[in-house]
């Protein structure tokens, strides 16, 4: 026999009142962790994914607006810019690789973007890894096909303005390269590959706007041939349709209109505007050259550029206040689930009582009597964060399947985040504090009154 | 013969809710020696309980000098008290106090938890056997009839090997044929152990089994 053989007794004695004050105390662990967890999780995962990311450039607007939509396929494009300054950029003797995205359809809610072949030859969505294939093979891409497709988006896009205006059109012919024998190719991400069961060989048709609506226009006129499926790579890319960017101006709606920002009077020059992207991403030759070159572009009355690790950083300390509030709602249910008990040991003391004054004659010290009451508050606590730490991690494991199809990444459900243990800590001192007042009564009980028989 | 109890000039008075002090006790002077069993008999509120707890450590008198197995528990500090009583007094209720959510077993061992007595639970086992309950040890107290939980509380009351057993109105929630056995069973225990028992009791009958009978009045 022993104080706790003692303790676990008097718990199983008052098994309802043990069980719900534990499960309370289990619900606050498994709050305040799911929220270290996933926000924890989910900063680490956008970090990450930033990694490969060193500077993004497009439409005049929200950074982050711009970051989310290039990095994670999340949100809508600020807008467009000029192929042209993707040229410059790209002839930059600063710039070491420079990728353009095109965006503005979707397939099944998978975002279709268009780029070139470099994205899957020299880009590295972290250090050292590309983009590898699970199975076939990437897109076609030529430059050549890419102005025939320029060419021929202008030329549909002065067609409807002539319309528009009500003037007679003759169909020009159409630049070299049309669309019969340009190849309409997609590489898909693993997502996507396993949620829609696209395989290699098979078609699709994508539907205007990046995200998926019952009123959206389906691009009939155009079937996509799956080339390729990307290995799962924990990012953006794998919820993502990359097709050839060429494709992407032969769709009906991606006409080129002309800039999207007025354009100083030192940038403007007289050669027209071959093409737009909606943004760039640029790796450099060297971090010195990040800071002039942002502040060029940013100079631009048509362009801006971000850095998406800074962005990310603020949109986290933005979120961060969100997630300490989340944070002390967690503890104030551990806090209430303290009270609820030392109320329930409150309550249970007048039936206590006569037990305390039984072991007080068989001899039990005052400090005994102290210590067990303690003991079972601390016990109730201990066991309830012990739950409700992996009822935490299980919270964070089962929502990683929603997370995972809503942004292409999981979170480390199992892996123990150092903040967990002052949750612990936090929980096993609530237990004693809760146990200190039901326990000081413990301690004054009046032996002879309470052995008194009570009949 | 040792005196295992001895009181002097003991007095205890009790605040009453009206503020008027109500003198309980008060006696001149009161021994058993070694192995001795005595009754102690009085009125109801003559403050026969009140003793008991007085000689058990659990009240302090206001005055006079209680000296068990040759120590003053009340000169003692509370906690070297309770260690003191666990050793040295066995305690026996009328309302048995045992532990409800304890097996018979358990709450013997209760008994020696707070004690200094070695052997364990085999010396638990052996009483509960010596009570008649060897197939009883698992059963908690609801499982038990009123006459077997009073011989729990016996074991109990015993597992310490105490020199003093103090027995208040152990036959009290009993019926006649439980009483007698369980009388017989406490005297018999106490003999063969030398244990000194004083018991409190209203019961004629045993009254009557007792050769040393202690009217509370008597001592005064």
């Amino acid at each position: 026999m022993n104080l706790m053989k003692i303790v676990m007794k008097n718990m199983r004695q008052r098994a309802l009142a043990t069980w719900l004050t534990g499960t309370s105390v289990a619900l606050g662990v498994a709050l305040a962790v799911a929220i270290v967890l996933i926000k924890q999780g989910v900063q680490q995962r956008f970090e990450q994914g930033t990694l490969g990311y060193e500077m993004v450039v497009g439409a005049k607007g929200s950074p982050l607006q711009l970051v989310l939509n290039t990095v994670y396929n999340l949100d809508i494009s600020p807008g467009n810019i000029s192929w042209k300054l993707f040229e410059q950029l790209r002839a930059d003797q600063r710039v070491k690789l420079a990728v353009p995205f095109s965006v503005g359809d979707n397939f099944h809610g998978f975002r279709i973007v268009g780029t070139t072949d470099v994205f899957f030859k020299d880009f590295e969505f972290e250090p050292g890894r590309k983009p590898e294939l699970a199975a076939g093979r990437i897109f076609t891409f030529t430059e050549a096909a890419l102005k025939s497709a320029f060419q021929e988006a202008e030329q549909r896009a002065k067609e409807r303005e002539a319309k528009e205006r009500g003037e007679e059109v003759k169909s020009a012919p159409m630049p070299e390269g049309t669309p019969a024998n340009r190849p309409f190719e997609a590489v898909i991400g693993s997502t996507v590959a396993r949620e829609t069961g696209l395989q290699i060989g098979q078609t699709f048709i994508a539907a205007h706007g990046v995200q998926p609506s019952a009123e959206a226009k389906e691009h009939t006129e155009n079937p996509w041939t799956v080339v390729g499926i990307l290995a799962p790579t924990h990012t953006a890319a794998d919820r993502a349709v990359y097709i050839n960017l060429d494709s992407f101006y032969h769709i009906e709606g991606h006409e080129i209109r002309g800039p999207t920002a007025p354009v100083k009077a030192e940038e403007k020059d007289n050669d027209p505007d071959p093409g737009q992207v909606s943004s760039i991403v640029l790796k450099l030759r060297s971090p010195i050259h990040a800071f002039p070159l942002y502040r060029e572009i940013n100079d631009r009355q048509d362009a801006m550029a971000a850095f998406p690790a800074a962005e990310i950083r603020k949109l986290f300390d933005i979120v961060g206040n969100i997630d300490r509030l989340l944070f002390a709602q967690a503890i104030l249910v551990l806090i209430v689930a303290g009270v609820a008990i030392a109320v329930s040991i409150y309550n249970s003391m007048s039936e206590r009582r006569r037990e305390i004054a039984i072991l007080r004659a068989l001899g039990a010290r005052r400090a005994t009597i102290f210590s067990i009451v303690l003991l079972e508050a601390t016990t109730i606590c201990v066991v309830g964060a012990a739950a409700g730490l992996l009822g935490g991690h299980l919270v964070v494991a089962a929502a990683n399947g929603a997370l995972y199809r809503a942004s292409g990444f999981v979170i480390p459900a199992f892996h123990i985040q150092p903040l967990e243990w002052y949750i612990l800590y936090v929980a096993v001192a609530l237990g004693a504090l809760s146990g200190i007042g039901p326990a000081w009564g413990a301690y004054r009980t009046d032996v002879a009154k309470n052995l008194a028989p009570s009949s | 013969m040792s005196e295992v109890l001895s009181l002097r000039n003991v007095s205890k008075t009790f605040r009453e809710a009206d503020g008027n002090l109500l003198e309980v006790i008060s006696l001149r002077q009161f021994e058993l020696g070694a192995g001795e069993q005595a009754v102690l008999v009085g009125e109801s509120g003559s403050g026969k309980s009140t003793l008991l707890n007085l000689i058990a450590g659990i009240l302090l008198p206001d005055k006079g000098e209680i000296m068990v197995n040759g120590t003053n528990p009340t000169k003692l500090s509370e906690a070297a008290r309770d260690r003191f009583r666990a050793a040295n007094i066995g305690y026996v209720f009328q309302s048995f106090n045992l532990l409800q959510g304890f097996t018979a077993l358990e709450n013997v061992l209760l008994g020696q938890m707070f004690g200094s007595a070695n052997g364990g639970a085999d010396r638990a086992v052996q009483l509960l056997k010596s009570v008649g309950l060897g197939h009883r040890l698992q059963h908690k107290p609801r499982a038990l009839s009123v006459g077997e939980q009073q011989r729990v509380a016996i074991a109990r009351a015993l597992v310490n090997a105490p020199p003093l057993v103090l027995a208040d109105e152990p036959t009290g929630s009993l019926d006649a044929r439980n009483g007698v056995a369980v009388l017989d069973l406490l005297r018999r225990i106490c003999t063969e152990g030398k244990h000194t028992l004083l018991l409190v009791t209203h019961d004629p009958q045993v009254m009557k089994s007792f050769e040393k009978v202690v009217r509370l009045e008597d001592l005064r």
